[in-house]
């Protein structure tokens, strides 16, 4: 009982909105949807958002593994202030170096792109610990064996240890996909036309737009567009995601 | 805890003696992290170091640095109207927001830890928490600007039903903040949630079923042995709801734009504003200074917890 209540509190605030977009007079409908689809070019958002999150992930994972690979099997002079240099990134969020990253970005001529908005976040502190902490895991011996059957350094890094840090890849990625494809305030500094505006963006103009020309049903609608495709998306894989959200952090 | 270190001569890949292959081994390693860690001394070490450096600068109204300015930015920034009323406004959303949404935080958890797989809507209870998490917080902001819109949102139409409404809870200063703090508990408390289990998860179960069968209502056992196993982990998440609280930033945008009367301006608003609308870059870079070392502090603080915790580097 006191969970169902639990349940409608947190629920109410979406499924408000939800029902305002798809239900007018009486009847279900997808006028508000498509409306509001043609007011904005969600598409275009929709796309940038991915080109950015995914590349990000990659960017990311590659750089992750790598480094994280060197740091968890190789003693090497300088290790300490390597490793010290990563979890600065960790420190040092974006948004208390926000106007430095600006003039930087500025500087590269790489505003208003999706190159400027990712360059800040391209290497993540986040991704070298968790790939190192997967790969301290691996046995030794695994890799002796790999090596007597003639594999390189690539080879045993490529056939022994990248399979074995599948599941800390995963994890990574619903933490680096969530956390980018929510980022506003940098995408919005970057940004000034839609060519490479993502989707928070693009949906607070709107928001701004119809608030105040009390255009209350298109807010709605927009707000549902963005939040029905997540909806579906954690409705199929609830489990995984919020397992993966806490173990991002265990490294 | 994993034992990972090497144990032994055996545990060594074979040929790592001789000079040259270890040379060559060096290079190789140096390579490969060279890239990752140019970018970290670019896009991390300069700004931060650039950050501290240009806030003692006089900047004109493009940003270019125009002449040492020592503490003059500071003393701008001080002398700026807005400076302790944003001050002030942060400060009473950031410990109202934290202190709420970790209660929150770990009456859910006490509540979700009841809660079994298979239950009937268990499903249902979860997308319900959990969907504000992985939804961006400008669309939270939205359903919540639409929910609470006087005359059309469904508060207003409750309380007209009992006879009040046509009130503009994002009209008036008091309100406005109190619905910003709201919409934090909302969004991050289920988050938070997902680590106080992840801490009650590592109470061994049957000192659990010890402490149930000796105090069977459990309130006291709760307080006195497992709140106390449960610290670490709420020390970590009442770091990461102050950090996230002030950093918070996309609601102000498009729920109030730190109005009315300036009553919601927070300070990476505010910080948004000194540059870009105000194009102040004496003053904002001031502000840069003072909050990244705050920020970095708690993210520093919140790592440290959470390595003593038991996750290790």
């Amino acid at each position: 009982m006191a969970l169902a209540m639990v349940g409608a509190v947190w629920a109410f605030p979406t499924a408000w909105v939800l029902f305002a977009t798809f239900w007018h007079a009486g009847h279900f409908t997808v006028a508000n949807l498509s409306e509001t689809w043609a007011a904005a070019p969600f598409g275009r958002y929709a796309l940038n958002t991915a080109v950015i999150v995914g590349g990000l992930f990659v960017v990311q994972a590659v750089f992750g593994a790598v480094a994280g690979f060197v740091l968890a099997r190789y003693p090497f002079p300088g290790k300490g202030v390597v490793t010290a240099l990563f979890l600065l990134q960790v420190v040092v969020p974006v948004y208390a170096v926000l106007i430095q990253e600006y003039r930087i970005v500025e500087g590269l001529h790489l505003l208003n792109t999706k190159v400027g908005i990712m360059l800040p976040y391209a290497v993540s502190g986040i991704a070298v610990l968790t790939y190192r902490q997967a790969f301290r895991a691996v046995p030794r011996e695994l890799e002796e064996a790999a090596r007597l059957d003639g594999y390189g350094t690539f080879g045993v890094f490529r056939h022994v240890y990248l399979p074995r840090a599948l599941p800390a890849t995963l994890a990574f990625a619903v933490v680096s996909v969530t956390y980018h494809w929510t980022d506003f305030l940098w995408p919005l500094m970057v940004t000034d036309s839609d060519s490479a505006r993502p989707i928070a963006v693009g949906l607070a103009m709107l928001a701004q737009a119809s608030e105040a020309g009390l255009q209350w049903r298109v807010l709605a609608a927009a707000t549902a567009v963005v939040v029905v495709p997540v909806l579906a998306l954690f409705a199929a894989f609830h489990r995984r995601i919020l397992a993966a959200l806490t173990t991002g952090l265990d490294w | 805890m994993q034992v990972t270190v090497g144990m032994g001569p055996r545990s060594r890949p074979a040929g790592e003696s001789g000079l040259g292959w270890v040379r060559g081994r060096l290079l190789w390693v140096y390579a490969v992290l060279a890239v990752p860690l140019a970018w970290v001394l670019a896009f991390v070490a300069w700004p931060s170091f650039s950050t501290l450096w240009q806030s003692l600068w006089a900047l004109d109204a493009v940003g270019r640095p125009t002449g040492f300015a020592g503490l003059g930015n500071f003393r701008a920034l001080f002398a700026q109207p807005l400076f302790s009323e944003v001050t002030l406004n942060t400060v009473t959303y950031a410990v109202a927001a934290t202190g709420l949404s970790v209660a929150a935080a770990l009456g859910l958890a006490v509540v979700l830890a009841r809660v079994r797989r298979d239950q009937v809507g268990a499903r249902g209870l979860l997308i319900a928490l959990f969907s504000p998490t992985v939804m961006p917080a400008i669309a939270a902001a939205n359903l919540w600007l639409y929910f609470l819109a006087p005359r059309i949102g469904v508060v207003d139409w409750l309380l007209r039903a009992l006879g009040s409404g046509g009130e503009n809870w994002l009209g008036q200063p008091g309100s406005a903040l109190a619905v910003l703090v709201a919409l934090f508990v909302w969004k991050y408390a289920p988050y938070f949630t997902l680590f106080l289990l992840a801490g009650m998860q590592a109470i061994p179960p049957n000192l659990r079923d010890a402490l149930r069968l000796d105090d069977p209502r459990g309130f006291s056992a709760w307080r006195r042995v497992l709140l106390p196993l449960l610290a670490p982990m709420l020390l970590f998440v009442t770091v990461l709801a102050l950090l996230y609280a002030v950093e918070t930033v996309d609601p102000v945008y498009v729920m109030t734009q730190g109005g009315p009367n300036n009553a919601t301006d927070l300070v990476m608003y505010y910080l948004y504003q000194l540059g870009f609308e105000f194009f102040a870059w004496g003053p904002a870079a001031a502000l840069s200074a003072l909050l990244m070392t705050v920020l970095s502090t708690l993210s520093g603080l919140s790592l440290i917890v959470l390595e003593r915790k038991a996750f290790h580097w």
